[in-house]
């Protein structure tokens, strides 16, 4: 314990930096390009477009002004001070910009240039000789071999993605540079908000344990969400994500066994790295996740919705089939469907139609008035044997997809404890009853399985904070 | 025994892991009397520096019930091995008091590269070899882990007792798994280590085999 202490002591002085690199005052682009279609280009003109409020200095030797700013033939000659560089020139300039923005006092580096140690040979020395430089600056960097960092909340994309994604709690962290890319692409479609997204190329320098330390503090970050292709410390990745209570979410890549080696022991074959990943995610409270697209599914849920005490659900439709699609995937994932007290029944069955069903799950029987949505969802999250709440709305032509949708956004304002995921069903005619559920903080699913899976998750994080987080 | 046979059943003793009572001799004699002492019936293991799968040449003989069937197999054993691998050490046998029928479990683990020891469990024979139904837990292992551990796998209602048989001693296997969590802390330098099978009775639990590799 005592090592993990120092080197906890140690992250106090890695946070300032990683602040460098986060939350920079002033950026320069290295290697930036007057040609569209260039990296160089791309991504001075988002550290342009996004709102990024201190100054972005292009840095070209070749060039006087790329996109109306002024462009400095080095680092060195630009008049102000500089946190960020973001270097994006041929891997034969790397070393030598570098040790200049060492020289100048640059805080942090962001190194999107690649041809370093994922090439081998060559490239691993060139790496060394880059650690060698940045060490000896007590520069922090991230990469290389990045496609870059977004920061929503401060306006800072010194990315390759097209646009600004919008702002919310969950902060990505992503091995892959093109997948991670898309995927925050994605999100930007679904109208997810995220706030950091760190491409981390080669992790020479900063690794996932000290951006797991970096977002644990950040107050914008309230999920955390990963693609992992492997990570090198283990042992101190588990033990730090032990002691974070924001949910930690992760995807790892490579299911498949290895099942290949020479077999001494039943052991050795048995346990491939994946078995061991699920082991050690397990013990660390890291949700795993098994595809990339139930992924944001979880991470929404959980950066809007309370953690339920319990794995007790209770569902409300107007339709049939689809409570039957979530009670079926409910029971698949461990969550069960209980009784509602006498009381929460009686009270239901005034609500609802002779013919409907007034017991979990219930069902509407067509009807979605402000009434009967409203008074369901209001008895079902007072009933004691109810955690959570999954309300399904199947859209028809007879109703107006945000009447119901107000109907429990009124509610969810003044009680929060449970928490209540929706499912906005039928397309065409749902657009603005979902977006209604989105300001009022519900995360709104497409299909009843996607619905109860992200619930799921929330369930398995609760489990975590109980038995697992310190 | 060569070196890491040697030190892996003094560790198992060391750490209080219940092994079935095992003597090493080399020759037929010596073994005649050496059972005597054990208690019939026994089994007969090749010891070979040589040889990895001892039962694919001859090398384990089981229930062996009286002097007579303990020298006969020692000198089966020794020419069947000669056939097969003429140029095979052989360094004798060992002798083993034959193990009270009981439910068949596999406790293992490995030393993985970026999470260090990862402790398996998992039920014996088919159930591990075919339906891979075990499960891991990175060390250290505390007894409330080893109890999810063995409780997780599918079969595990098997250890609770079904069609009239016992239900086998939980407790046991926890100490087995928490013990070899505690015994690998201390020896880093283990890379692999199976106990296989551990016989689980309905009170206690007793190691039959086990093999390790080190760095």
């Amino acid at each position: 314990m005592g090592l993990i202490s120092t080197e906890r002591e140690l992250y106090g002085e890695i946070q300032l930096t990683l602040k460098a690199i986060f939350e920079p005052e002033s950026i320069a682009v290295i290697g930036a390009s007057a040609t569209p279609g260039k990296w160089g280009y791309t991504i001075l003109k988002n550290m342009l477009g996004n709102g990024f409020p201190g100054p972005v200095y292009p840095v070209n030797p070749k060039a006087t002004d790329i996109l109306e700013q002024t462009c400095y033939p080095s680092v060195l000659d630009i008049p102000g001070p500089v946190d960020l560089a973001v270097i994006v020139v041929p891997i034969s300039h790397a070393l030598a910009v570098t040790e200049e923005c060492g020289k100048k006092g640059v805080k942090g580096i962001i190194m999107v240039t690649a041809g370093f140690s994922e090439v081998g040979g060559e490239g691993k020395q060139l790496e060394e000789q880059l650690m060698g430089i940045v060490d000896r600056y007590g520069i922090r960097l991230i990469g290389p071999n990045t496609l870059g960092v977004v920061n929503a909340h401060a306006g800072m994309n010194a990315s390759i993605i097209s646009k600004l994604p919008a702002k919310g709690g969950i902060s990505f962290i992503t091995q892959s540079g093109t997948l991670g890319l898309a995927l925050a692409d994605w999100t930007m479609e679904m109208g997810i908000g995220l706030n950091i997204v760190v491409s981390t190329g080669n992790k020479a320098n900063v690794d996932d344990v000290d951006l797991l330390e970096y977002l644990v503090d950040d107050k914008q970050t309230d999920v955390i969400a990963m693609y992992i292709e492997g990570i090198d410390h283990g042992r101190e990745f588990m033990e730090l994500a032990k002691g974070i209570s924001k949910p930690i979410l992760a995807v790892k890549a490579g299911r498949t066994r290895s099942g290949s080696k020479a077999v001494f022991s039943h052991t050795g074959s048995l346990a491939g790295s994946d078995d061991v990943y699920s082991a050690a995610f397990k013990q660390a409270g890291i949700i795993r996740i098994e595809n990339i697209d139930d992924l944001f599914d979880s991470a929404l849920a959980l950066s809007v919705q309370p953690a339920p005490v319990g794995n007790r659900v209770g569902i409300i439709s107007n339709g049939g089939g689809a409570s039957i699609i979530a009670s079926d995937t409910c029971e698949r994932l461990g969550l069960t469907i209980p009784g509602l007290e006498p009381g929460t029944r009686a009270s239901i069955k005034e609500l609802v139609p002779k013919f409907a069903s007034y017991s979990n799950p219930v069902d509407t029987a067509g009807l979605a008035s402000y009434e009967t949505y409203n008074g369901i969802v209001k008895h079902m999250l007072r009933d004691p044997n109810i955690d959570a709440l999954i309300v399904i709305y199947v859209h028809t032509v007879m109703w107006d997809s945000r009447i119901p949708a107000n109907a429990i956004v009124d509610i969810h304002r003044d009680r929060c404890i449970k928490p209540v995921i929706t499912c906005w069903l039928g397309g065409a005619g749902t657009e603005a009853g979902i977006d209604i559920l989105k300001t009022g903080g519900l995360p709104n699913y497409p299909v009843p399985e996607r619905a109860v899976k992200a619930l799921a998750s929330l369930v398995k994080h609760h489990g975590f904070l109980e038995k697992v987080k310190e | 025994m060569n070196g890491n046979e040697e030190r892996l059943w003094k560790l198992l003793s060391d750490w209080n892991i219940p092994v079935l009572p095992t003597a090493a001799v080399s020759s037929p004699g010596a073994a005649v009397e050496v059972a005597k002492t054990l208690g019939h019936p026994v089994v007969m293991k090749l010891l070979s520096p040589d040889i990895t799968h001892k039962s694919d040449v001859g090398g384990v003989i089981l229930d062996l019930g009286s002097d007579k069937e303990v020298k006969d197999a020692y000198h089966g054993m020794m020419k069947s091995v000669k056939q097969h691998l003429p140029e095979a050490r052989i360094e004798g046998v060992v002798l083993q008091k034959m193990a009270e029928p009981g439910l068949e479990v596999i406790v293992g683990a490995k030393l993985d590269p970026q999470f260090g020891h990862v402790i398996m469990f998992g039920l014996g024979g088919i159930f591990v070899e075919i339906c891979r139904d075990v499960s891991f837990r990175v060390t250290p292992v505390d007894r409330e882990m080893a109890r999810e551990m063995v409780l997780e796998i599918k079969g595990s209602p098997i250890i609770e007792g079904t069609r009239g048989r016992e239900p086998a001693d939980l407790e046991a296997i926890i100490d087995v798994i928490t013990v070899l969590s505690s015994m690998l802390e201390k020896n880093p330098d283990i890379t692999e280590i199976d106990i296989n099978p551990l016989i689980v009775y309905s009170r206690g639990s007793v190691a039959v085999d086990a093999r390790m590799l080190t760095k």
